[in-house]
């Protein structure tokens, strides 16, 4: 699933965000990214999306390995994926349903299972009564939820989110931490990063690696489904 | 298929998103084809009317009466290659004509005893021949000079190359006006449009479907900047030839509808393509890293 063999990577202003990194993540797994502020985890993500490129070292993501010159290969890739940006990345001037739809159009997805798929993924983040409601009209966490809800509808090998209880309360953000881990499935891989670490003492069948100052270890493995 | 709702409703979100902007750009590339249609329209009306003096191109072949083979003659010269029309006027036609053109003071011809004037060979040229036919036909036994009205012809050839190279400066002026106007506008649109588009990238949307639809909303615009162009010229035609053809009823005008249809016809066509070459141009200018 996920495979990268001394990684490193280095900024164009000579910052240098992580080094030497091995890590092999198998499908099903669901894993924590911890760490503070600053550490590496979003770098982390952006390398495993191919927004990044490894300075040295090999990294494979769903196979593909993430090389500048594969950048057509990368957006297909992309599309095996559901992301959840730490700032949403929701299309303004849309409905939630509509922004959930859109990411799926350019996929396989038929148009009924598209329209099927949102309203589920919509449902399961709680929000189905908001479906029809602008994005711009949504809560900060709401918001959140219809970002985790585009992820989900996707049906994707990998779910990648980067920091999803950011700047949300206590409750939200437990809230977020039990819907991500419902996301546990045998044919999904699920990724989180996040600072709060007092968020995840409660799932045990998670996997956790922490992040320090670029350098990546495992803290603990959890059991893969 | 699935996405074509999705793209038209997508340009036409573009399009409200910048509504004043747009609207210059349609109405300029309204203005630009407009123009384009009127020298495409005059360059066609003087092209048929050159064509029209071109067939009547012609020189006179004056010959020795007294010893010449008039048939004969007749015969060889239809054989010239540029000859396209041959036939003789004698000395009666050729008076006859004078009077014609001298009108009301064709009297001074009565104070000729004989008829003054000579027969001659009417011949229909190919414009382009001019040369060779002349010195091929001056060439030929019996025939004592020839006649040209070249410089007349030279003129006509010269004004017709002008239009026609004044219709290719248009075209081309026209083409890159247009093609930067759209490609601006779609360049707008994107930069506009570009935390959408980054994040379309990010969730792997190929190319194609990301363009498709700054590459229709340039469509729509230029191709309605040419339904509106043939609207207007239309009614220019129409009018138009309502005032020319009373007062200059001697100019061989196109029929109207062929010249509106023609005209409309091309406009279309040349927006169509200009909407998509201009936003294919914008939007391969304007890609991003991701």
């Amino acid at each position: 699933m996920i495979k990268a063999s001394n990684v490193s990577l280095r900024y164009a202003d000579g910052t240098l965000a992580l080094r030497d990194v091995n890590l092999e993540i198998k499908p099903g797994e669901f894993v924590y990214i911890v760490g503070p502020s600053g550490s590496g985890k979003t770098s982390l993500l952006k390398l495993l999306m191919g927004i990044e490129f490894p300075t040295s070292g090999s990294l494979y993501v769903l196979d593909q390995p993430i090389v500048k010159n594969e950048m057509r290969n990368i957006r297909k890739m992309r599309r095996r994926i559901g992301p959840v940006f730490q700032e949403f990345r929701l299309i303004p001037g849309r409905t939630a349903l509509e922004n959930v739809v859109l990411g799926m159009r350019f996929l396989d997805t038929p148009k009924k299972q598209m329209m099927n798929n949102a309203r589920e993924a919509l449902a399961k983040v709680g929000l189905e009564h908001k479906a029809s409601v602008m994005v711009d009209k949504l809560s900060y966490g709401e918001a959140q939820r219809v970002a985790i809800a585009r992820a989900l509808a996707r049906k994707p090998s990998l779910i990648l989110a980067d920091e999803p209880t950011g700047n949300l309360d206590y409750d939200n953000a437990i809230n977020i931490m039990n819907l991500m881990y419902t996301l546990k499935d045998k044919n999904t891989t699920v990724l989180v990063t996040t600072h709060a670490t007092h968020l995840i003492s409660n799932y045990s069948g998670a996997a956790v690696i922490r992040v320090e100052e670029g350098r990546v270890s495992v803290e603990h493995r959890g059991e893969q489904i | 298929m699935k996405n074509s709702s999705y793209f038209i409703k997508e340009s036409i979100r573009i399009i409200r998103l910048n509504k004043l902007s747009n609207l210059f750009s349609f109405l300029g590339t309204t203005l630009i084809l407009f123009l384009l249609a009127l020298v495409v329209g005059i360059w066609s009306i003087s092209s048929q009317m050159t064509e029209l003096l071109r067939n009547e191109a012609e020189i006179n072949a004056y010959f020795r009466e007294e010893t010449a083979n008039t048939e004969e003659l007749l015969s060889l010269i239809r054989q010239v290659d540029g000859v396209r029309e041959v036939r003789l006027v004698n000395k009666e036609e050729a008076r006859s004509r004078m009077e014609k053109i001298l009108g009301e003071e064709a009297d001074i011809l009565d104070l000729f005893d004989e008829n003054p004037f000579e027969a001659f060979f009417e011949v229909k040229i190919e414009l382009d021949r001019m040369d060779s036919v002349f010195s091929q036909i001056s060439s030929l036994k019996g025939i004592d000079y020839v006649r040209e009205n070249r410089e007349i012809l030279e003129q006509i050839e010269k004004v017709t190359k002008a239009l026609e190279v004044l219709g290719y400066l248009v075209i081309a002026a026209v083409s890159i006006t247009t093609l930067i106007i759209v490609s601006h506008m779609i360049r707008q649109g994107i930069y506009q449009n570009h935390e959408q588009i980054i994040t379309l990238m990010l969730l792997g949307a190929p190319d194609n479907f990301i363009n498709f639809p700054y590459i229709l909303l340039g469509f729509l615009l230029t191709f309605g900047g040419g339904i509106m162009a043939t609207v207007l010229i239309a009614v220019l035609i129409n009018q138009g030839y309502g005032r020319i053809g009373g007062t200059l009823p001697f100019i061989p005008m196109p029929p109207k509808d062929q010249l509106v249809y023609g005209l409309g016809v091309f406009l279309l066509a040349v927006s169509a393509a200009l909407g998509i070459l201009g936003s294919l141009f914008g939007v391969s200018t304007s890609k991003s890293k991701n």
